[in-house]
């Protein structure tokens, strides 16, 4: 009963995973490579820009994903009852989801940026004289724009996972702990948030190994040095030398593998502390 | 009616193709040009195009597609890019997969980085640029070399560009000249400079005129790589990029990702300068609304950097006799001259070359207030400096300048 | 100010003012620093995007089509698979787990290249219905995630009790089964839908330029730097997602 197809689309991907494997071990025609190596992979990890850039990642996925599980979570739980008198709300909730990321980042760019509109209102307001006045928002050090683009985008995705993991659970076990005496935070901390959590920590998962492996919006509301890892693979694609070509599939696949194993990590954690595997609704 | 006659005609050609074996190129030098012309009558080619600017898409849904119906009876199917990597990406697969024949592109719009990667990895079908009667309109340098690649063929130049800068008239009233000008004025108001950061095509570009400047425009840039001359002019080059670092925009920390951004801070007051490969650039905004109308551009007085771009033909094209016709069809001086009059590009072909009555309608082209003239542009033109200049230069700055 | 005040709030302007930032862009001309407004007003880039040149219509029509199918299709393949995955304990059933989520957690440059091979080798690439494969790669592993939740908080009891009074496969399955699956059946669907929606990587590869999809078009226009037709175009993207979520919002009122 797990089908055929989706045994088939595995195969797919799995094949083409493989590939990428193969190609970034040495057997990269185009730029004439027909030997195993694992040169492509010594570049990249003994590369300081790596190492840079992989803490970078690691930094910024991390603190995007849990700013959008917990405002997700906040959001879930102010809605979830209004939400069933004004459905148009889980439809405006949604909304954001569909934005793509590319039109997500150059909106923030246009309001953010030291000449943008939040700027041109403190102009107005008579705060700052010039737009370099204006403090840094967007290609900065500290990355607030990429980890605000990513909380706008990914708070609405755990919100409604968040949702519907509480539309189906209903108010009783929380009625009973009322009955038994609990206050409110306690039954959010004792009842609530151990049911909601499978769902959030599923979704959590797919919005930090989206973030890691990322590139549009890293390239544009980043710096060039250090950069995210997925600018980092995508500039040596795109290099005029194809010899550069076996390095980024490598990078790529290096990728995948750190992000497995923070996932499987994480999942495990998880596991231990509420005891029960995650899924998504 | 028009359309039904397409239809049928696509059947026929459907046929047709199915029957007769596509050209090679090694039979190209012995075929009679109209030989070509009547196997391409009929067929449809397929033509890959960058398709983010409006007034190009129009003219090529209309009076393009039109023209090559009404005389070689063949229609034109425009595949949009977004990125003319991608179709590089594709075809490089598509070899890799063992797909040498019935490609779905007949012919692509190229430029120097990815004709490059192209040619290093035999994606393109030819030599096939100098059987075709039209490319004695370009110039010579245009057909011999291709961003420091030699070209042997397997491109024809279609489109020209020079680097221009632009800067706003009710900001600043003279701008400079010169790269050593400019450097007195990044640090006479610091903060309102910044370029884009390279691999990025045009802030490449505008190291290279910093590279050409220190190296005295000299024509050994153009006589492949000469590493003493390289290594005397990038020292002094890296130099000058090091020592303006503090005083550019965000004081150097960071760099506009695409030149949309820089575009943008210019246009809003946060920088004084553009820049951009297309003479038109500037013009073009302030039709649109993007740039204040006082903006201008202006030239280095030694010379900015000019180059084509090209069409060419990948090496699966299942319709390379249509792909040959098509080429030749746009390489043309009347479609030269509709091309440049819809998207006030410049003209590419030199004026003596043309007739009286082809000349006086290249003089009357329209161009945009902020668009320099053709002599003015061809007055300071300067070549691109071969290909190994630019990946090491990339490099250079990539770690010593960026990474410090 | 309540909770659910300021809920609602933040919910209603996240929705609305990428919508109105993005409408103003697309009628505005002439908006620099330091203006609030811009400073004119021009309708250029919807006369663009409504003129045959722009081509958006087939593209429209394109994702759409897409998009259901695979929506449908990636519901299809799930809905058993999900039943197991919930239900049943296999060997090897944390590798085929590991396995599906390779597509969510492997970044698109070490597949992409790899996958487009492999269309090639099949003669899948440059038609609709290898667009359509190559987006139930990412779709179908959400869609199955989303039910195995659904699954999971399912009692396969209720499915036992139905059939020893009686009940046949299909009879279970409209009567109890979907029923109560039907919230997470439809949200999986919405997404699955989106995530086709939104493909820009995998079509442009297997499409080969053959399959012209809206996220294309937008792609071409936000790099070639036109601001105006990029912001028309993002909301003919937008528009048919958000009617697509006011109709869930109403169907799942219907059936709360």
């Amino acid at each position: 009963m797990l089908t055929p197809a989706s045994l088939v689309l595995v195969g797919l991907f799995a094949g083409g995973v493989a590939l990428a494997v193969i190609q970034s071990a040495g057997f990269f025609a185009p730029a004439g490579e027909h030997a195993f190596t694992l040169q492509h992979y010594a570049a990249m990890l003994l590369n300081r820009e790596f190492q840079l850039s992989l803490m970078l990642t690691i930094a910024v996925a991390g603190i995007a994903t849990f700013l959008s599980a917990a405002a997700g979570v906040a959001l879930a739980l102010s809605l979830r009852r209004i939400a069933s008198r004004w459905p148009i709300l889980n439809a405006l909730v949604q909304v954001p989801i569909a934005v793509p990321h590319l039109v997500m980042a150059v909106l923030l760019i246009n309001v953010l940026s030291q000449s943008g509109l939040v700027a041109r209102v403190g102009y107005g307001a008579g705060f700052i004289g010039a737009p370099n006045e204006f403090p840094v928002l967007v290609n900065d050090p500290y990355a607030v724009g990429i980890i605000v683009a990513y909380v706008l985008k990914e708070t609405p995705f755990i919100a409604v996972v968040a949702l519907a993991m509480l539309a189906r659970i209903g108010d009783e076990y929380e009625a009973l702990a009322a009955t038994l005496g609990a206050s409110g935070w306690q039954r959010l901390r004792h009842v609530t948030f151990p049911l909601l959590a499978p769902a959030v920590v599923s979704a959590s998962v797919i919005v930090f190994a989206f973030i890691f492996g990322a590139f549009e919006v890293p390239f544009l509301l980043g710096r060039p040095y250090p950069s995210m890892l997925g600018v980092v693979a995508q500039r040596r694609f795109t290099s005029i030398d194809l010899a550069e070509r076996p390095d980024a599939i490598a990078l790529s696949v290096l990728m995948s593998v750190i992000t497995a194993a923070l996932v499987w990590a994480y999942l495990k954690l998880m596991r231990y502390q509420i005891g029960e595997r995650p899924t998504l609704f | 009616m028009r359309r039904f006659a397409a239809v049928a005609l696509l059947a026929i050609s459907a046929c047709k193709q199915a029957e007769s074996p596509r050209l090679t190129p090694a039979e190209l030098p012995n075929t009679p040009w109209d030989k070509i012309a009547q196997a391409a009558r009929g067929t449809t080619v397929t033509f890959a195009m960058w398709a983010g600017d409006e007034e190009r898409n129009r003219l090529f849904r209309s009076s393009v597609s039109k023209s090559l119906l009404r005389e070689y009876n063949m229609v034109l199917h425009v595949v949009p890019l977004a990125d003319t990597a991608d179709v590089i990406n594709k075809l490089l697969n598509e070899k890799g997969a063992g797909k040498l024949q019935k490609g779905s592109i007949d012919v692509v719009w190229i430029n120097g980085e990815n004709f490059r990667t192209a040619k290093q990895a035999k994606l393109l079908w030819g030599p096939f640029a100098d059987a075709l009667p039209n490319i004695r309109y370009y110039d010579d340098g245009a057909r011999a070399r291709d961003f420091g690649t030699s070209v042997d063929g397997y491109e024809a130049p279609w489109q020209r560009a020079q680097f221009v800068m632009a800067y706003d008239t009710s900001r600043v009233t003279e701008p400079p000249r010169s790269i050593d000008a400019l450097g007195s004025w990044i640090k006479a108001h610091p903060g309102r400079f910044t370029y884009v950061a390279p691999p990025d095509f045009t802030g490449s570009a505008f190291l290279r005129h910093i590279l050409l400047h220190f190296g005295g425009y000299s024509a050994g840039f153009q006589a492949g790589f000469d590493a003493k001359l390289y290594k005397d002019a990038s020292e002094k080059a890296i130099q000058f990029l090091t020592e303006i670092k503090p005083y550019l925009w965000r004081r150097g920390d960071t760099y506009p990702s695409t030149l949309k951004e820089l575009d943008r801070a210019f246009a809003n007051n946060e920088v004084d300068f553009a820049m951009s490969y297309t003479p038109s650039f500037a013009s073009t905004r302030i039709a649109r609304g993007e740039f204040p109308s006082s903006v201008r551009t202006f030239l280095f007085d030694r010379g900015t950097i000019g180059n084509f771009s090209y069409l060419a033909i990948p090496f699966n094209a299942s319709n390379p006799e249509g792909a040959l016709v098509a080429i030749n069809h746009l390489l043309s001086v009347e479609q030269a001259l509709d091309l440049s009059e819809a998207s006030q590009s410049q003209f590419p072909i030199s004026l003596d070359k043309l007739s009286a009555t082809e000349r006086k309608r290249a003089d009357a082209l329209r161009r945009g207030p902020a668009t320099m003239s053709n002599e003015e542009l061809a007055a300071h033109f300067a070549n691109e400096p071969d290909a190994g200049y630019l990946t090491r230069l990339e490099q250079d700055w990539l770690d010593k300048v960026l990474r410090r | 100010m309540t909770a659910r005040r300021i809920g609602a709030i933040v919910t209603a302007t996240g929705a609305l003012l990428p919508l109105v930032l993005l409408t103003v862009y697309s009628f505005s001309r002439n908006w620099f620093w330091p203006r609030l407004l811009p400073a004119a007003w021009s309708s250029r880039a919807w006369v663009y995007v409504a003129s045959p040149a722009s081509e958006i219509s087939p593209a429209i029509l394109t994702s759409l089509w897409i998009a259901a199918v695979v929506a449908a299709i990636s519901v299809a393949i799930a809905l058993p698979a999900a039943r197991v995955l919930a239900w049943v304990e296999f060997p090897g059933k944390r590798a085929f787990f590991f396995l599906l989520m390779l597509p969510v957690i492997a970044p698109p440059l070490a597949s992409t290249m790899g996958v487009h091979g492999m269309f090639l080798r099949f003669g899948l690439t440059e038609t609709v219905t290898g667009v359509i494969l190559v987006h139930l790669i990412p779709a179908v592993p959400y869609t199955i995630l989303m039910l195995t939740g659904s699954f999971t908080r399912f009692d396969p009891d209720w499915e036992a009790q139905a059939r020893t009074l009686g009940a046949g496969t299909l009879s279970v399955w409209r009567y109890v089964t979907l029923p109560a699956i039907a919230p997470g059946l439809a949200l999986a669907g919405v997404f699955a839908f989106l995530i086709s929606w939104s493909q820009y990587l995998f079509t442009v590869l297997i499409g080969g330029g053959q399959v012209i999809t809206l996220p294309l078009i937008l792609v071409t226009f936000q790099r070639g730097s036109d601001e105006a037709i990029t912001a028309a175009l993002a909301l003919v993207y937008l528009a048919p997602t958000v009617l697509v979520f006011v109709l869930m919002a109403k169907y799942m009122r219907r059936h709360a």
